[in-house]
């Protein structure tokens, strides 16, 4: 026995598997150093510009009553939206998982495709049938509708990981119904809340789009409005304001999120059926407030379109729209596989480093990506634009592939969450097989790896490919001249009050991101093929 | 099929000696057991072996070719080493018979080698499943299969029944061993399951402290154990003092017939007695030590007691002793015993 407690002893001090590996990754650390170099090029230009601008007068640019009043809309709005989203989100992922509400397939799509139509669409369909939509009212109500699914999925993905057996020790140890939800349920959901929570937050002090057409001034629509304006030590001051914004928001979300908020599962990963909770009495209600959801979040914006289409006339149908409509399409098309590549590209070396080679450098790389969620798409643009122009000669201003590097840095995190995931179902073990079957390291990456984080890749093309499509703020100052992508059509005629001419650009959008956004989420709730 | 030679073989990870110095002989169509709790570096040997790590020290040679050592390394992929690891891990994107022609040239992947393998593991007709429609035995099976299709200078083995079924875990090994004894594979096995070592392997080598204490057939691992620490870590032992005087040891379970085996320097002296718990019997009320029951483990086919010697046996302050006994009645804890071993006994000179 005395030899059984000696090796235990020594076990505690070798630590995790992960630490094996011992060879450095030489090319690969190289390559992710470059990408989180690349990332933060937006952030070193906004301070390169800053520097320019001088400390005085970015004083007085800051310190005066308009950021104050940008600043208590921003926050409002946003402090209202994320607990409306938290509660609408969580909601309704709770009744989708884990009770017997009828539908529960259907519902569980329907809920989630308002995030595949674009903000300044939602808002454009309210606020083009109905006046009072505007303002704090309606940037609440149709931001609200717009991103909650952005709570709902990754608390129905945690809820439907979370082993359902704990609610039932709950029970059995003498907790009643109501305490077993706020205690477990809770939080076991409590990181994938505060996550949800954190997106929902980052995209409204982004949002630009539909603000603008509610009338709700914001630091985004500030400083858009002052780079158009050509202020741009206005922009540069109040860009510096939202990123540090935004820096609180993650911070605070980090601190929230504390330590111990991990949900693991102890057993094995196999999925056990329990029986869902009844609703019983709350059956009728219930399906009427997701009736009632679904119709306000998904209803409105398609209704509106239609009507605006029809009730025009056609010029929409005719001739010359409908080729501007191709030409629009084929360009948001061509962005979208452009940074969608690339985005996917980039993200692969990070992912890889993060997924096979654990370790304390590697994380903080990989982390520092993600300081690409506090640049909102305003402030990238900005940032890109402005610096090409005044400190690089105007080299790649207005050109296609200054925007297609503006969209893949902005979409980056979402690229690394989809690469990151999709190698991680291709564990090491499996190459070590495949090299000791007599394979090269470049067979087993084409024959192995490639094979099973394939769809995964193209998973996250999508999703940059998706958010391109819907993307406004940054396509509207880095467009070339010329050149209209769907959005900016769009927004061309809706500027104009021409919302018959708009709407066909509104449909085409939601079909063109809802239907793969619908597969998308498919394949991301599809189990992994083999147990860890 | 060749044999492999490990001399000397030293790993460290950080500030931690996991292998230190090891020696290890596999002759030519034998299966060996690696045997060792879990963290005492067998899965390092193994990944040393199959070239997924470098070794700091020493040598690997398989079949006469040094495939690690000072200047010498040979990839994984050119060493010919049939790998079967803890889970399988089956490639998930492929098919049954897909996954045991991988190792397979082009030409080969489909048709008679691949139908031949899976007849062989017993699993003839599954080929056009997919990993995840099988059980863990077959997933398990496919494995070994997909191993062996690339005629590997020796297989090795990674804990390859721990992720089965008890009931299964018997039947798979014994499947496994006619595989190889068939095909006359050389086989490393790792394990930290002594019954599994013991019952499957032709030669056991138990691992601690970074190196093989002891690498012996099963029987003689078990009966003639290098050293006291060793003996208990395989089964159940009853270490007790004893004075040797020619052929025969005087314990407190009377005087028994030395096992020849024992070096005792000048056959004479204080020594360390090993005596398994299945060489002790419980007599009617004869000559013998008397001691009162502890604790008493039913097994079905077995019991195994704990019995306290009784301070007027003449022997004071000495620990319990462990019996097994099979069949006979009931021994309810606190019900007294006589107990008698049978000899030979293996001993140690004493520290």
């Amino acid at each position: 026995m005395t030899l059984l407690t000696d090796v235990q002893d020594v076990q505690h001090a070798t630590g995790t598997r992960a630490g094996r590996r011992t060879s450095r990754p030489v090319a690969l650390l190289t390559a992710a150093i470059l990408v989180a170099a690349l990332m933060a090029v937006p952030l070193v230009f906004l301070l390169i510009e800053a520097a320019g601008a001088g400390a005085g007068e970015l004083k007085g640019l800051i310190f005066r009553s308009l950021t104050w009043s940008l600043l208590w809309n921003t926050v409002r709005l946003a402090a209202v939206v994320t607990a409306a989203c938290a509660v609408i989100g969580t909601g309704a992922a709770w009744c989708v998982e884990r009770t017997d509400l009828p539908g529960r397939r259907v519902w569980a799509v329907l809920v989630v495709i308002p995030l595949a139509i674009p903000d300044f669409v939602v808002s454009f369909g309210w606020n083009s049938l109905w006046t009072w939509a505007h303002g704090f009212t309606g940037a609440s109500i149709v931001m609200t509708l717009a991103v909650y699914p952005l709570v709902y999925l990754p608390v129905a993905a945690s809820l439907r990981v979370a082993d359902p057996g704990q609610e039932e020790v709950a029970r059995s140890l003498g907790v009643g119904r109501v305490r077993t939800f706020a205690r477990i349920t809770l939080g076991q959901a409590k990181g994938a809340i505060l996550g949800g929570c954190l997106l929902v937050a980052l995209v409204l002090l982004a949002e630009f789009g539909a603000f603008e057409i509610l009338g709700y001034q914001t630091f985004t629509t500030e400083i858009f409005t002052e780079f158009h304006g050509y202020s741009f030590a206005a922009s540069c001051a109040l860009s510096l304001v939202l990123v540090l914004l935004s820096l609180l928001v993650l911070a605070g979300e980090g601190a929230l999120r504390g330590r111990g908020g991990r949900v693991t599962r102890t057993g094995p990963m196999t999925q056990r059926i329990t029986p869902p909770q009844r609703l019983g009495r709350l059956r009728w209600p219930v399906l009427t407030l997701f009736t009632a959801l679904v119709l306000l979040s998904l209803g409105i914006p398609i209704a509106s379109a239609v009507y605006w289409m029809t009730a025009g006339l056609p010029p929409a149908l005719s001739g010359g729209a409908n080729v501007s409509l191709l030409n629009a399409a084929a360009h948001t098309a061509g962005y979208g596989v452009a940074a969608g590549a690339l985005a996917t590209v980039l993200a692969f070396p990070v992912a890889l480093l993060a997924v096979r080679h654990a370790g304390r450098v590697r994380h903080l790389l990989e982390r520092s990506t993600y300081l690409v969620l506090a640049m909102p798409g305003v402030v990238v643009a900005f940032a890109l634009s402005y610096f090409t122009e005044r400190y690089a000669a105007g080299f790649g201003y207005g050109t296609p592939a200054l925007l297609a590097a503006c969209y893949a840095i902005m979409f980056f995190p979402l690229a690394l969450v989809g690469v990151k995931a999709s190698l991680a179902r291709a564990p090491v073990s499996l190459d070590e097989v495949a090299r000791s079957l007599g394979q090269r390291r470049l067979a087993v990456l084409c024959r192995v790896t490639a094979r099973i984080a394939g769809p995964g890749l193209v998973a996250a093309f999508c999703l940059v490919f998706l958010s391109v499509v819907t993307e406004l703020t940054a396509t509207l100052l880095l467009i070339p001249t010329g050149t209209q992508t769907l959005a900016t059509q769009f927004w061309a005629y809706e500027t104009n009050l021409s919302y018959s001419q708009a709407a066909p650009f509104a449909l085409v959008m939601i079909v063109v991101a809802a239907v793969p956004s619908y597969l998308l989420g498919r394949f991301f709730q599809r189990p992994a093929l083999t147990r860890g | 099929m060749r044999d492999v030679t490990v001399c000397g073989l030293g790993k460290t990870f950080g500030a931690h000696v996991v292998l230190a110095g090891l020696d290890l002989e596999v002759p030519a169509g034998s299966l060996t057991a690696i045997l060792g709790p879990s963290g005492s570096g067998k899965t390092t040997l193994l990944r040393l072996l199959a070239g997924f790590e470098r070794a700091d020290t020493g040598t690997i040679g398989i079949g006469g070719v040094l495939v690690d050592g000072p200047g010498a390394y040979l990839p994984p992929e050119r060493r010919r080493i049939g790998y079967v690891p803890q889970e399988g891990s089956l490639f998930p994107h492929l098919t049954v018979a897909g996954n045991v022609g991988f190792g397979l040239p082009a030409g080969q992947r489909r048709g008679g080698k691949v139908d031949a393998l899976l007849e062989t593991v017993g699993l003839g007709g599954f080929g056009r499943r997919y990993p995840h429609q099988l059980s863990g035995g077959q997933q398990q099976r496919v494995a070994l299969a997909r191993a062996l299709a690339i005629e590997p200078a020796v297989v090795l083995l990674d804990e390859p029944f721990a992720s089965l079924d008890a009931h299964l875990r018997a039947s798979v090994r014994a499947d496994v061993q006619e595989i190889f004894r068939r095909a006359g594979t050389t086989a490393v096995l790792v394990t930290h399951d002594q019954d599994e070592a013991l019952s499957v392997a032709d030669r056991v080598a138990a691992l601690r402290d970074g190196k093989i204490a002891q690498c012996a057939p099963p029987d003689d691992l078990y009966c003639r154990p290098a050293d006291p620490r060793l003996a208990s870590f395989i089964g159940e032992a009853n270490l007790l003092e004893g004075v040797v005087s020619g052929a025969t040891v005087k314990t407190l379970l009377g005087a028994l017939p030395l096992d020849p085996a024992a070096a005792i320097p000048g056959a004479a002296g204080q020594v360390t007695v090993l005596i398994r718990p299945e060489q002790i019997d419980i007599v009617p009320n004869e000559d013998g030590l008397t001691a009162h029951v502890t604790s008493y483990r039913y097994h079905g086919h077995d019991a195994v007691l704990y019995a306290q010697p009784e301070d007027d046996a003449g022997v004071e302050g000495s620990r319990p002793v462990v019996v097994r006994i099979t069949g006979g009645p009931h021994r309810p804890v606190g019900s007294g015993v006589t107990l008698r071993a049978r000899g030979p006994v293996f001993a140690w000179p004493a520290d």
